[in-house]
């Protein structure tokens, strides 16, 4: 026993005379395992906000609303409990404190309101009669109330009432007692739902439409994508990470295989060392995934606040802006980075236990062992290839283009990325071989340029340890322009696709009352060329009748959608966006006129429709059959969508109008309009806006969407340039006791120094240049396969040269960075030191 | 453990100050009582255990919190009296009143059926209070509450026993003009909770309000629907029972408004099972209100109204706890057939448990020895089934009875039974 401790103690001492290595272990498994955990922190805090959302409805309430589509009021409810019918009214809103925190607000009435949900179950709490009387109850989660601060107010100093704390409500929600929500929201008699247990009525009563606790798909469903591209670009970061850590567990192998051949002879046997080496890496790992575990909550933290902002405005998710972690997460966190330690240690350990007690470490012999290496990865890269292949025929065979899953469209970059990965050592390999084989001719004809071939020689011999850094700088080069070009790609289509939507200058909202008398002021305005008056109503997809001539087939979605209506005039026509159409565009529109449809582009994917098809719509009238004539792009929209001519679309679901896009004549003063708008109607500034500013609205929360992405993105290119460096630290010594001999020969320190960084920057260089492929490889599958299954549309492939060049420099600079610093240590050592170096 | 479980519900009684008689748990929609699953009626009876601690948190509070301190409120008091029709309508500025029907019917086939259907109102605070406070406060209209309507329905054959529970805020001063969910009128008599409805049919001048009602409602559980629709017709007078509608509830005075119309013919048709049968029998309807029922220290209460064959009535009640040195405290009122009651109290009435059985998992006592020495009358009392578990918000047994000499066994007649604060023996027991 005491032996074991002697030896570890021996073991470990070696980092206290290299506590560089032991540095960049740490810090390898710190990085690795910060990206790591704060990514899942943000996933499983996401993930629990999603469930309590769900469960604020429990397993779903039916609603009922007024045939004639007037709002519903004390009255209705009144009359149908009257009726025996079992509803429960429910006023929801939104509410914006002073200090301008938007929460959304829900009344209910906890005596007549049915089921187990969340909702339901916050009356049981704290009793009721504190909830439906004066000074009432405001009922939330902690994490809403951290938010919200001390002393949150309303309406300029009112107070809340009394705050509960209940913790599975879902974040930025308060519930309040139906009477003081009324009162908060001054809605009077109008109550926004009326619900029941779901399938508690067998029809709807007369007057009114039932709308069952439908199939929509729960915040949970929708953000899966993006969650699974946050896990990706973590593991990615965490893959990198590992890498560092490898590079540093050889070195530290290499550096001690002479101690360990010691203790062997001194009689500790082999599977003891093994053992040894496995608790050092233990405790290294414990070590260094505490710290990436509160380094990645705080990452976890800082981004938060735009990934709330990405997922509220992607999806309409709420989700908190404070953390809130399952016990599970802490587990899985320091899980995953102790088994990815394990695997970038099992091969230094595979090796320590097969030492042969007499054999000597040599660089000769290590090189045998890269060829021998080069060789398998060779093979590997190979594999990993032929299974991106593979995945690729798979995703083509079937359809027309690219038709992978989400988790196929990872898997297929995933592909991509090894093999490019494990065939780069090779390719260096071979550059190199060629280079110097090359320079060997050449030397024979003229005179010889031993500085450059001994330059080649020597980086031929740091390839194997260069390898790792080299690969990880490689993937994450690739990562970068592949996610870049794909958010620089989708800005150009997005703000094109904004401009051609937004036709009209002016964005008018107004109360429904008033909705008539402002339409014909504005029909007798000269300046004013035409009024788009849109509507919106929901419905279901209830079929779906293929025109395919051999494919006759009827499905039956029973889908949740939203039906849009527009107005079909000269300003439309002539640009709004369509993909594809039946016929030619002006035929399109004319049947849109005449009573056809347009559906977005997720619903066509989502659903498989083509023109042509015929879409049997629920309305308040009873079943309506419309035929699908073009296809548009609706970027920023989570949910499929058809649109009908307004007049078509009122008449069908019985809804007033809701909006008026006012499209000026050339040269008219649109400004001047909306402040005779202002002064006429008396609107407030929320109901009427101007087309700059809707942009500016769209373009910000687009900006804010990609934040996240391009955040850590950026950190995945840091780490990377943190292997780099880390691997260049930890062979520095070596390298010096290499230079101080052609030091001592006579070659100038400026001259050396300039090699050392020419042969970095030529290795990252050539990384830099495969990376560009690779990274164009990567954009096409994020536009083409992983856009269309997280999203549901497909965007054009832009290829930016900025990018590609701005990759270039990035892996030169990065390069040159990493080299920098053992090379300023180096600047400052005295000649007579490097040469005793030698010996040790 | 006892300690433990005293502090316990002290500091939770603290928080848990608000009634629990209709608040205990909420509404949970309807409920067939015979399925509700254990955990729900252990939860259900932890929360009535939290209400066991009143206003100080001294103590007890009795069953339901029906013993919480009452500031604020009228008080039921012997100098009161009885006016009708008004007194048929609610007294908000009381906290708790009723209106509480029960029959015992038979089809055609002979076969017995029980129904119960009740009206409970629970104001939430004192009307006083209401009045005292800012207008600002006060604007939350239409949907302000100060008063919780809660209704029950049961209707019980053989083994099979139908249970459901419905809610509804309500206002002490409604809003005029507007429609409510659930209320009473005294002129003309309406009590109603969503299409439960308690409705007069009283046609002549002379009659009183209550001598002809219709009775309707229905509820559906996952044992699909069941419901009556009920005619009653009085055969004889409104009953005061106490002092002149007073009725003391414990040693220290306190009591409730306490009167009732025992004289039901009932005859109409209940839907069970899918089938509507056509029913007749006899039914009980008391009016109680008041503003502390019990004394704190009370935990429930066994009660009985009962049919006799010779036509007269007997009301007896036993609230255990808060009679002289803390005895059960023992009241009733024999009623003749003609209506003239006789008060009874603990010198001229016993009421002894005989046997007790598990219904629902609570010990409730099943068959009783009623003995009244001055009418020279001793009766033995027997639940025709054990199973009359009232799982509802507030937890209690009610269910028909069937009433026999003790000394011959000879049939004497049929009537009702209740009995409260049963739930809370068990947590104790255990």
């Amino acid at each position: 026993m005491r032996l074991i401790g002697v030896a570890l103690a021996t073991l470990l001492s070696h980092y206290r005379r290299h506590p560089g290595q032991l540095a960049m272990l740490l810090m390898g498994l710190w990085v690795a395992g910060a990206l790591w955990s704060g990514v899942q922190a943000i996933n499983a805090s996401a993930r629990d906000n999603y469930a309590r959302a769900e469960a604020l409805l429990g397993s779903g309430f039916d609603r009922l609303e007024r045939e004639d589509g007037q709002t519903l009021t004390r009255d209705d409810f009144i009359q149908l409990r009257r009726a025996g019918v079992l509803v429960s009214p429910l006023i929801e809103g939104e509410l914006i404190t002073d200090s301008g925190e938007k929460l959304t607000l829900i009344g209910i009435d906890p005596l007549t309101l049915p089921g187990d949900s969340s909702l339901a179950r916050t009356r049981a709490s704290g009793g009721l009669q504190g909830f439906i009387t004066p000074p009432w109850q405001t009922r939330l989660a902690p994490d809403t109330r951290a938010q919200l601060g001390n002393q949150p107010t309303l309406n300029s100093g009112t107070p809340f009432p009394p705050m509960v704390d209940v913790p599975a409500l879902p974040p930025n929600t308060l519930v309040m007692d139906i009477a003081i929500v009324a009162q908060l929201l001054t809605t009077g008699d109008s109550i926004t739902a009326l619900v029941s247990a779901a399938d508690a009525l067998p029809a709807a009563p007369r007057g009114f439409t039932l709308v069952r606790a439908d199939t929509r798909t729960s915040p949970g469903q929708l953000t899966q994508s993006f969650h699974l591209n946050l896990t990706a670009m973590a593991l990615l970061a965490l893959i990198v990470g590992l890498f560092i850590v490898q590079a540093a567990l050889g070195l530290a192998l290499e550096q001690r295989l002479g101690l360990l051949r010691t203790l062997r002879a001194l009689g500790v046997s082999g599977r003891t060392l093994v053992v040894l080496m496995a608790l050092e890496l233990v405790l290294l790992g414990l070590l260094g995934a505490l710290a990436g575990l509160v380094s990645g909550l705080w990452l976890a933290k800082t981004l938060l606040p735009d990934v709330a902002a990405t997922l509220q405005s992607l999806y309409g998710a709420d989700v908190s802006g404070k953390l809130s972690l399952p016990w599970h997460y802490w587990l899985g966190g320091i899980g995953v980075t102790l088994g990815g330690l394990f695997i970038a240690g099992s091969g230094v350990l595979w090796r320590a236990s097969r030492i042969s007690l007499l054999g000597l470490g040599q660089a000769q012999a290590w090189r045998a062992g890269f060829q021998r290496q080069l060789r398998v990865q060779t093979l590997l890269g190979g594999a990993a290839a032929l299974s991106a292949v593979a995945l690729l025929w798979l995703s083509t065979r079937e359809g027309q283009g690219l038709d992978l899953g989400l988790v196929g469209g990872f898997g297929l970059v995933a592909a991509i990325i090894l093999a490019a990965a494990l065939w780069l050592p090779p390719l260096l390999a071979l550059v190199l071989s060629l280079l110097l084989s090359g320079l060997s001719h050449l030397t024979r004809l003229a005179r010889s340029w031993p500085l450059t071939q001994w330059a080649l020689a020597d980086l031929q011999l740091q390839l194997p340890r260069l390898s790792l850094a080299m690969m990880a700088l490689l993937i994450a080069l690739s990562a970068n322009l592949g996610v870049s070009s794909m958010v620089g790609g989708f800005r150009l289509t997005f703000l094109d696709w904004l401009d051609q939507r937004l036709m009209a200058d002016l964005y008018l909202r107004p109360a429904a009352a008033q909705f008539a008398d402002i339409d014909a002021w504005l029909a007798q305005r000269d300046a004013v060329n035409e009024r788009l008056i849109t509507a919106d109503a929901t419905s279901q997809l209830l079929e779906i009748t293929s025109s395919n001539t051999t494919d006759k087939s009827v499905r039956r979605p029973g889908l949740p959608l939203s039906v849009f209506g527009i107005t079909p005039g000269q300003t439309l026509m002539a640009d709004w966006p369509l993909l594809n159409t039946l016929g030619d565009r002006d035929a399109a529109w004319q049947a849109l006129q005449h009573g056809d449809a347009f559906i977005n582009e997720q619903l066509a994917r989502g659903e498989v429709i083509a023109p042509g098809d015929r879409l049997s719509l629920a309305t308040p009238g009873g079943v309506e059959s419309v035929t699908v004539v073009g296809i548009y792009p609706d970027y920023g929209n989570p949910r499929g969508e058809v649109v009908l001519a307004t007049h078509q679309l009122q008449q069908l679901f019985r809804v007033p109008p809701v909006s008026i896009g006012i499209v000026m004549h050339p040269g008219e003063d649109a400004g001047l309009l909306s402040q005779q708008l202002i002064e006429r109607f008396k609107l407030t500034a929320h109901s009427l806006r101007d087309q700059r500013e809707v942009k500016a609205t769209a373009t910000e929360i687009f900006e804010r969407t990609f934040a996240i992405t391009r955040a850590l993105n950026g950190l995945t290119l840091g780490v990377a340039a943190l292997a780099l460096l880390a691997t260049l630290l930890a062979q520095a010594q070596e390298r010096r006791r290499r230079l101080a001999a052609l030091w001592a020969i006579g070659v100038p320190l400026r001259q050396l120094l300039g090699i050392q960084l020419a042969q970095l920057a030529g290795a990252a260089l050539i990384t830099g240049l495969l990376a560009i492929p690779l990274g164009i490889a990567i954009t096409a599958c994020l536009v083409w396969g992983i856009n269309v299954a997280a999203f549901g549309w497909r965007l054009p492939l832009y290829i930016f040269p900025g990018e590609i060049s701005l990759t270039l420099i990035t892996a030169v600079l990065v390069a040159l960075l990493a080299a920098g610093l053992p090379m300023l240590k180096l600047w400052r050592t005295p000649p007579r030191s490097l040469l005793a170096e030698e010996d040790t | 453990m006892n300690n433990q479980w005293h502090l316990n519900s002290l500091i939770r009684g603290l928080s848990v100050l608000c009634l629990l008689l209709l608040g205990a748990c909420g509404p949970a929609s309807e409920h067939g009582s015979q399925t509700q699953p254990v955990t729900e009626s252990a939860k259900r009876a932890d929360s009535a255990k939290n209400s066991g601690a009143d206003v100080n948190g001294g103590g007890r509070a009795g069953f339901a919190n029906l013993g919480a301190a009452s500031q604020g409120y009228a008080h039921a008091s012997s100098a009161t009296y009885l006016s009708f029709p008004e007194d048929h309508g609610p007294h908000p500025d009381f906290r708790i009143e009723w209106w509480y029907l029960t029959a015992n019917l038979v089809d055609d086939n002979g076969e017995p059926l029980g129904m119960q259907w009740t009206l409970f109102r629970q104001a939430q605070q004192p009307i006083a209070k209401i009045e005292a406070e800012p207008k600002s406060e006060h604007k939350a209209e239409p949907w302000s509450t100060d008063q919780i309507w809660m209704a029950h329905m049961a209707l019980s054959r053989g083994e099979n026993h139908r249970v459901a529970e419905r809610f509804a805020r309500g206002a002490s001063v409604p809003l005029p003009n507007t429609a409510q969910q659930a209320g009473v009128t005294a002129q003309p008599f309406r009590a109603w909770l969503d299409d439960w409805q308690l409705e007069s049919q009283a046609r002549n001048p002379g009659d009183d309000a209550l001598d002809h009602l219709r009775l309707t409602a229905q509820a559906k559980d996952e044992n699909g629907p069941f419901g009556y629709r009920l005619e009653l017709e009085a055969e004889g007078p409104l009953v005061r029972h106490g002092i002149r509608g007073f009725s003391q509830k414990s040693a220290d005075g306190q009591g409730s408004m306490y009167y009732s119309q025992p004289f039901y013919r009932v005859s109409g048709e209940v839907m069970l099972e899918g089938e509507h049968v056509a029913v007749s029998g006899r039914a009980w309807l008391d009016r109680e209100w008041s503003s502390q029922l019990l004394s704190a220290s009370q935990t429930g209460w066994d009660w009985f109204s009962l049919h006799l064959d010779s036509g007269a009535r007997l009301m007896a009640f036993r609230l255990r706890g808060g009679g002289a040195n803390q005895d059960d405290y023992l009241s009733g009122s024999w009623i003749s057939p003609d209506g003239e009651v006789t008060p009874l109290n603990a010198s001229t009435l016993t009421l002894v448990p005989l046997e007790s059985a598990k219904a629902a998992g609570h010990r409730v006592p099943l068959r009783w020895r009623l003995t009244l020495p001055e009418q020279n009358i001793e009766l033995e009392i027997v639940a025709r089934q054990a199973n009359r578990w009232m799982n509802t918000s507030v937890l209690y047994w009610e269910g028909a009875v069937s009433v026999s000499d003790a000394a011959s066994g000879a049939p004497r007649g049929q009537g009702y039974l209740e009995m409260t604060g049963y739930d809370m023996v068990r947590q104790k027991s255990e």
